[in-house]
């Protein structure tokens, strides 16, 4: 069962042919991975939807065709398609258009949108940090100053900022429960 | 689904908000593209991100921000009522319904202070309350300080008095400013605590 496969053991399948269930499996592993990617770079639901269809059209076709020789670095192939998808998505959608064209059918719809979190428990924890982790955390995730600008305005070092949003980020997942 | 070697959650958000350098950045995305339950740690935090940014836009927090972040929340459509009180003077204030974002500039001279603490205090001058410590440039001319929006329009008529306080390496303090801030309550309410 392609289920109980490894990422590169499904690799190899798909190059040696005739594996519809390993490309289906590959696809639903793949999929949610790269749409994280999309989001990061793209900033955007659909944009980051459409990186999928368009990484995973290319990686499974270079996948039948034996264009990976080590299966092994599958997440090294995919990202390098991921980063080549990304430059062309911001060039145009032409191409998207035409592999639609193509593989469109075979296409899973869009993941549902990230649940959210306990607001006022999360209220609660943001008032426990202290002033210092509090403001960094803010400049550095509402404000998307970065390192060194934070670092300028409290008269840190960069280092000392990013020790600082760490312990931040710590304390919050504790005081909101997380494992670790 | 396990992971040998998980990615620790705050290197994630950095990594969500671009502040990692471009090796690390790939070492991460790498990971990402073999790692479920790493991706479920980046998702948690996106979630912890897009809720800190939420309570920013409500001004339902009270820290010491930058002139940029008032400028990000105004250029963001927020209405930002702020005060100035001049160093040992008073202003009177008061929010309204309509205000996101409460912020009050104490000017003073923050020189080399080793740190700096905001002193919360009654109409007296009696400290109630005091926050330690707050993030200051040595050699700033003032904090820009985002009060409660929650608490400024719940809050009746009353005076509070802030000090900004300067204290040593021994732990000597010196006042650098006192402000005063007459708040009138102008939506409906108790009339007191």
């Amino acid at each position: 069962m392609p289920i109980s496969l490894s990422d590169a053991q499904l690799a190899v399948r798909i190059r040696e042919g005739n594996a519809r269930e390993a490309e289906s499996e590959l696809f639903r592993r793949m999929a949610p991975r790269i749409r994280l990617y999309g989001l990061r770079h793209l900033r955007d639901e659909s944009a980051a939807s459409d990186l999928v269809q368009d990484v995973m059209i290319t990686a499974l076709e270079a996948l039948r065709e034996g264009r990976l020789h080590d299966p092994e670095k599958l997440a090294s192939f995919v990202l390098g398609i991921c980063r080549m998808t990304v430059l062309e998505l911001r060039r145009g959608s032409q191409r998207r258009a035409r592999l639609l064209e193509r593989f469109g059918e075979d296409l899973p719809a869009p993941a549902p949108p990230e649940p959210g979190l306990d607001r006022e428990q999360l209220a609660r924890c943001v008032r426990n940090l202290n002033e210092r982790e509090r403001t960094v955390i803010m400049m550095s995730y509402f404000d998307e100053r970065t390192g060194p600008d934070v670092a300028g305005f409290l008269g840190l070092s960069e280092a000392n900022v990013r020790v600082i949003r760490h312990r931040a980020v710590h304390n919050l997942r504790q005081c909101m429960g997380a494992v670790a | 689904m396990t992971c040998p070697a998980p990615l620790d959650a705050a290197l994630l958000a950095d990594y969500w908000m671009a502040l990692l350098p471009e090796r690390e950045e790939e070492a991460v995305e790498l990971h990402l593209l073999a790692c479920d339950v790493c991706g479920e740690r980046l998702r948690e935090s996106i979630a912890l991100i897009d809720g800190l940014r939420q309570l920013a836009r409500e001004g339902s927090l009270h820290m010491v921000v930058s002139e940029a972040f008032v400028r990000a929340a105004a250029e963001q459509g927020l209405r930002v009522r702020e005060y100035a009180p001049p160093p040992g003077g008073g202003v009177q204030c008061t929010v309204t319904a309509g205000d996101d974002l409460l912020v009050a500039r104490l000017a003073a001279d923050i020189g080399s202070a080793h740190r700096v603490d905001i002193s919360i205090c009654d109409k007296h001058g009696s400290e109630q309350l005091r926050w330690p410590d707050i993030p200051v440039r040595r050699g700033a001319a003032g904090v820009v300080f985002q009060e409660s929006m929650d608490w400024a329009k719940s809050a009746p008529d009353h005076t509070m008095i802030l000090r900004l306080v300067a204290l040593d390496e021994e732990g000597d303090e010196r006042l650098l400013g006192e402000y005063t801030f007459n708040h009138t309550r102008s939506m409906p309410g108790p009339a007191a605590w």
